[in-house]
């Protein structure tokens, strides 16, 4: 059924050729079914992620003790 | 490019490679070509015309991030603090955000990925399940506060919460039912725009123009240093710069079809946006520093109590207004913030994720998306829930929630591999690595007054 309705909306080579050309190629649906290569983290990189990481838990059970006191 | 026989909806490019042209690249490619149009006239009209086509997520991110919590938090600020510091302080913070939103359109343009998307296939899974923990939450209980903002601000007319909740999600479908992004995104441009209504509230309150004036020259009265003020500093910095924000604006730059030659356009929309949200947040703390000259007690007002509390002073039409305002402010953020998480959610799960999408393809994005806001909305019709904790953490959360997000989008934008030559210029990393700081030292100055607040004492605090 979807294909069905691709090819209504498609009408002809020339319709595709429209596409193609006002698209740039990564812009196509098509196209971002690939993954970019992933990248290796650094040391000094991770140390920061984890960092923050903790930050953030730390900082949520903060916030949950404020609501608690908040609440009582 | 050849264009292949095969069957319809299918091309060959030079590489050998299938391409098969779905509704959302057509969708697409009329909107590029429009652009392209209008890119190769001469002339201010044209001109005009091209910024006209390609404003649209910068302007919707920062409107839609002066959402309900937004919103109450620059009222409680001219509520409790009246004309002087925060006035040149939210100013500062929507420069903040132009910053960081900046980054994401380059991003967006550059790869034509989503947010959720390039964290996951550059950092992995271990860290997209993080991120993605971390936006779920934030837009999940940011979305119950847009819903409490519209339930209370309609509430100021006598509508029933049901109702207000019914109305915000048919606007919000009815956005939605295009199936279209330029029609998605200029329908909540249309109802972004109304944003701007609290300008005519703070006229409504006569504001002493020359203390205003003062105040953005010297920031001053200062607030002093407690934990109060501590708290509206927060809020407001988290009423401009969230990690919605980011998902969201590189999102919709993917989705509209932005590419490297548009990101003077997007620069200029996200500058845009900004200017016209800090108008109103601006304007938001105007219209309720009277209460504070007044002497009113604003704690835990919500938006039909700032309304109610301000109709003596500015008239009944000037608390509808601002009602209607803080109800306008839910719905958008409601919209955008839903759309964040489908976007993402599609982004993670390789699930189409498009506003281009008919509904028959696009059905977990539109699952996601109707989900997020349904659930929300149910939440806050549950009575005796005690939301108002919702309300007072939701901002915090999101300033908490940015550093480690904003480290993620660092690293991406400086990344040459998928970047190329729009890695951010050095300057540009000073201000972003700036932004970092504040932000993690404002949640370590916060976390200390909560868990210590003897040293917060000692730190001058109060």
């Amino acid at each position: 059924m979807a294909k069905k309705e691709e090819a209504q909306v498609l009408g002809s080579a020339a319709d595709e050729s429209w596409v193609l050309s006002s698209l740039e190629h990564d812009q196509l649906v098509r196209a971002k079914k690939h993954h970019i290569p992933r990248r290796h983290l650094k040391g000094p990189e991770l140390v920061v992620l984890w960092s923050l990481r903790l930050y953030l838990l730390f900082m949520m059970v903060v916030v949950g003790y404020q609501v608690w006191i908040a609440a009582r | 490019m050849s264009v292949g026989s095969q069957s319809p909806g299918t091309a060959e490019t030079g590489d050998a490679e299938a391409v098969v042209i779905t509704h959302e690249d057509v969708d697409r490619a009329h909107d590029r070509v429009r652009v392209s149009a209008a890119r190769g006239q001469r002339g201010f009209f044209s001109g005009a015309r091209l910024l006209w086509l390609l404003v649209g997520p910068g302007v919707l991110v920062m409107l839609g991030e002066n959402d309900g919590p937004s919103m109450l938090s620059y009222a409680a600020t001219g509520a409790k603090f009246g004309i002087g510091f925060f006035l040149p302080f939210v100013v500062l913070t929507f420069c903040m955000a132009i910053v960081v939103q900046e980054m994401t359109v380059r991003l967006g343009a550059a790869t034509h990925r989503g947010h959720a998307e390039l964290i996951f296939d550059r950092f992995g899974p271990f860290w997209g399940w993080f991120s993605m923990m971390d936006l779920a939450i934030g837009n999940f209980l940011t979305l119950i506060t847009e819903f409490i903002a519209i339930r209370a601000g309609l509430g100021f007319f006598g509508v029933p919460p049901w109702m207000a909740v019914l109305i915000a999600l048919v606007i919000l479908y009815g956005a939605l039912m295009s199936h279209r992004y330029w029609t998605w995104e200029r329908i909540t441009l249309a109802a972004a725009a109304f944003n701007l209504v609290f300008i005519p509230v703070a006229l409504m309150a006569h504001p002493n123009w020359h203390a205003v004036g003062h105040s953005f020259i010297t920031w001053q009265p200062l607030p002093g240093f407690n934990k109060d003020v501590l708290l509206i500093v927060l809020a407001d910095i988290g009423a401009t710069v969230t990690p919605w924000m980011l998902f969201f604006q590189q999102s919709a730059t993917v989705d509209k079809g932005l590419t490297t030659k548009d990101i003077r356009f997007g620069r200029i929309d996200t500058a845009l946006g900004a200017a016209l949200a800090t108008a109103a947040a601006v304007a938001t703390i105007l219209a309720t520093a009277p209460l504070f000259a007044h002497q009113m007690s604003a704690d835990n007002f919500q938006a039909g109590e700032f309304a109610q509390a301000l109709q003596p002073i500015i008239g009944r039409f000037g608390a509808s207004l601002f009602a209607l305002g803080m109800v306008e402010a839910g719905i958008v953020a409601s919209i955008t913030i839903s759309t964040s998480s489908a976007y993402a959610f599609g982004e993670v799960a390789h699930k189409p994720h498009s506003l281009n999408l008919p509904m028959r393809q696009g059905k977990a994005f539109y699952s996601v998306l109707s989900l997020c806001a349904v659930a929300a909305a149910a939440i806050v019709l549950i009575p005796g829930l005690p939301l108002v904790y919702v309300v007072l953490v939701v901002n915090v959360v999101a300033v908490l929630a940015m550093p480690p997000a904003l480290v993620f989008l660092f690293m991406l934008v400086n990344d040459k591999e998928i970047m190329g030559d729009l890695v951010s210029p050095a300057w540009a990393n000073v201000l972003a690595t700036a932004v970092v700081l504040i932000l993690t030292a404002a949640g370590v100055l916060f976390g200390i007054s909560i868990i210590a607040p003897n040293i917060f004492a000692a730190l001058g605090g109060k």
